[in-house]
């Protein structure tokens, strides 16, 4: 099912949670809303389910306008942080329930709720109650009960954090899994950006309620639109170094080094960052750029450097035969990847 | 696997073996002991009584157990002179009727003032927690007035009707259903879950211990309540037992052996009712939040 968000506003008292979002989600996508607590995420998921309804602006369906129907008619499965599952029944029966209110016969009931157990795989356990299981089981029996009733869409409350780390991994690639196999359209609300590159088709990306992005994974990382998108993916941190523009050149801190990055159509004077990966720097030592190394770590396949460049400690994968040492002064050059410039008060990106 | 717990089991009790027995243990012992003995001791006292025959209650030194344990005179006696199966019947058509109730409506109480959103909502609560202050002899006066007014006193109804809720349990119960988490309420609404359905289909089995709790104080409260019955009954079509035996001891006069076999009989139903169920009393007092 598609879905079409047009203008949403959503307001509590004066205080505006989500602002003037659009977007359209395509049908049997797999799409993340990400972004850090407090931006919007959670009440735009609540407004897609009916538990909220926005101030202004209109949700549709495929051609359904849907803006202010209650949530039992929306056909939406939801899946919650805390699971919520009813401690007083078994799996099957929690599994059974939203079928019991829809009043289809016992017999059906019981034939697709174990349908869907098996797909999340929980077949083994359907007459134990929801506290006889693991944090992930009940997960998964929480999703079952979601897709039970067929939902056009299915919502997942950062279904993730209450899990461990290693679970945490088994889970998403599960839920890829099972969103692959019945092919439902599925919103997933999360703040962790490695879940979101995961497993999402796309990615949204709010702060302060107002949508930053809507790409692929892969193009929020490469082409970020703001400078607040390119801070919050990628792990280690994107590096800022502040500088300033003059004549086409980016250059760096108070002595306004020549970072060799050039930006076109910028006013001289205007203040902005240099944000880089760390993958993006080389070693160079004909470079006229000159930073001084802090610490080397050994991180496995690969040897991160901290370094100080234009008074600002930065770091960078550095691909070196000569083992560098601390104070060691190093020249080093940008790749044309992975680096960016950004306005330092709006954020706009220049390059 | 057996050989295994079995070494667990014997190494526990190796641990418990080797905890010194303190004086302190003991004397925690002694001190319960002491105070068991003194609980238990009336009811011992009024059991054995009721078996025994006139002279033997009023001899000196008393004997600790009846000389003729199989002794009913004094039974027969109570059964012949006070319709004590009636009182009972009325006993039990009176708990019956309040427990059902007030049961009902404090859970739609506890519901509403948990659950549903309305105006004036906490208003309306914390006014109805402040009549809990107001002491239950007042109340007494105006319910009687009522009870007249509706000309229902002397009949069973004036026994239920003002016990037909309660501000302390529906606070009880409310401060569980506060505890269930509100994602449960969503998920089952998203369902299409109306609220009657949500109440009775999830937040009633949840609340099993809390509910027997409420059932089981009001169950005491109800068979043991004395002042509005004497009030609002006369004839002995309606006493309850209680009133009952409270007539049955200023008509008999002073033949202890025979108010100790009265008694017993009024008393014996709820001890039994405790005995099955005491422990929802404290597991539903105690229970709080509940795992997510």
């Amino acid at each position: 099912m598609k879905i079409r968000l047009e203008n949403i506003v959503k307001r509590f008292d004066d205080n505006t949670a989500v602002d003037d979002f659009s977007a359209v989600i395509e049908s049997g996508e797999l799409v993340t809303l990400l972004g850090p607590s407090g931006c919007g995420k959670s009440t735009m998921l609540n407004m897609l389910s009916g538990i909220l309804y926005p101030t202004e602006g209109k949700i549709y369906f495929d051609e359904d306008d849907v803006t202010y129907m209650s949530s039992e008619k929306r056909g939406v499965g939801l899946v919650f942080q805390n699971y919520a599952l009813y401690p007083h029944m078994t799996v099957l029966e929690n599994i059974c329930f939203p079928l019991e209110i829809k009043k289809v016969p016992k017999k059906e009931r019981i034939e697709k709720a174990k349908k869907m157990a098996e797909l999340v795989h929980v077949e083994t356990m359907l007459n134990r109650k929801p506290g006889q299981l693991s944090g992930g089981q009940q997960q998964r029996v929480a999703i079952a009960r979601a897709l039970v009733k067929e939902p056009r869409l299915l919502l997942l409350d950062e279904p993730l954090s209450n899990l461990d780390a290693r679970l945490r991994i088994e889970m998403r690639e599960e839920i890829r899994r099972i969103q692959l196999e019945t092919g439902v359209t599925t919103i997933f609300v999360t703040h962790d950006q490695e879940e979101a590159m995961s497993i999402s088709d796309h990615i949204i990306l709010m702060k302060l309620g107002v949508l930053q992005q809507y790409d692929k994974p892969q193009y929020l990382y490469d082409q970020p639109a703001n400078c607040f998108v390119a801070d919050f993916l990628g792990n280690p941190p994107i590096n800022k170094v502040e500088g300033v523009v003059k004549g086409g050149k980016v250059l760096l801190g108070p002595n306004e080094e020549d970072s060799l990055v050039k930006v076109d159509n910028v006013p001289d004077g205007t203040p902005v960052y240099l944000s880089f990966r760390s993958e993006s720097v080389i070693l160079d030592d004909k470079s006229p750029l000159r930073a001084k190394v802090v610490l080397t770590s050994v991180m496995g396949k690969e040897i991160i450097t901290s370094f100080v460049l234009a008074g600002k400690e930065v770091r960078g994968y550095m691909n070196s035969d000569v083992e560098l040492q601390r104070d060691q002064e190093i020249g080093i050059r940008f790749k044309k990847t992975g680096v960016f410039v950004f306005d330092r008060e709006s954020g706009e990106r220049y390059l | 696997m057996s050989n295994k717990s079995r070494n667990t089991e014997t190494n526990s009790d190796r641990h418990i073996v080797k905890e010194p027995i303190s004086f302190g243990r003991i004397l925690t012992y002694v001190v319960l002991f002491a105070g068991a003995i003194i609980m238990i001791f009336p009811f011992y006292w009024m059991i054995t009584g009721a078996f025994k025959t006139y002279q033997e209650v009023n001899l000196i030194p008393p004997t600790l157990f009846p000389s003729n344990p199989f002794n009913l005179e004094n039974f027969i006696y109570a059964f012949k002179t006070a319709p004590f199966g009636r009182y009972f019947i009325n006993s039990v058509l009176a708990l019956l009727g309040c427990i059902t109730t007030c049961s009902f409506t404090t859970i739609l109480a506890a519901y509403a003032f948990s659950r549903l959103r309305f105006p004036g909502r906490e208003l309306v609560f914390s006014l109805l927690l402040s009549l809990m202050m107001v002491p239950y002899e007042m109340i007494i006066i105006t319910n009687y007035r009522t009870i007249v007014q509706w000309k229902l006193h002397d009949t069973i109804w004036a026994l239920i009707l003002p016990f037909m809720s309660s501000i302390f349990y529906t606070y009880i119960l409310k401060g569980f259903f506060d505890s269930v988490p509100e994602s449960l309420y969503q998920a089952a609404k998203v369902d299409g879950c109306s609220d009657w359905k949500y109440l009775w289909r999830v937040m009633v089995p949840m609340a099993k211990s809390s509910l027997a709790t409420i059932i089981l104080l009001n169950s005491i409260a109800t068979w043991n309540s004395f002042l509005w019955p004497m009030i609002a009954t006369n004839s002995k079509d309606v006493r309850t037992l209680p009133f009952g035996l409270y007539a049955f001891m200023t008509e008999g006069g002073q033949r202890n052996e025979r108010m100790m076999a009265a008694s017993t009989i009024v008393v014996i139903p709820m001890i039994i009712i405790f005995l099955f169920a005491r422990k929802y009393i404290i597991s539903g007092m105690s229970r709080g939040g509940i795992k997510g």
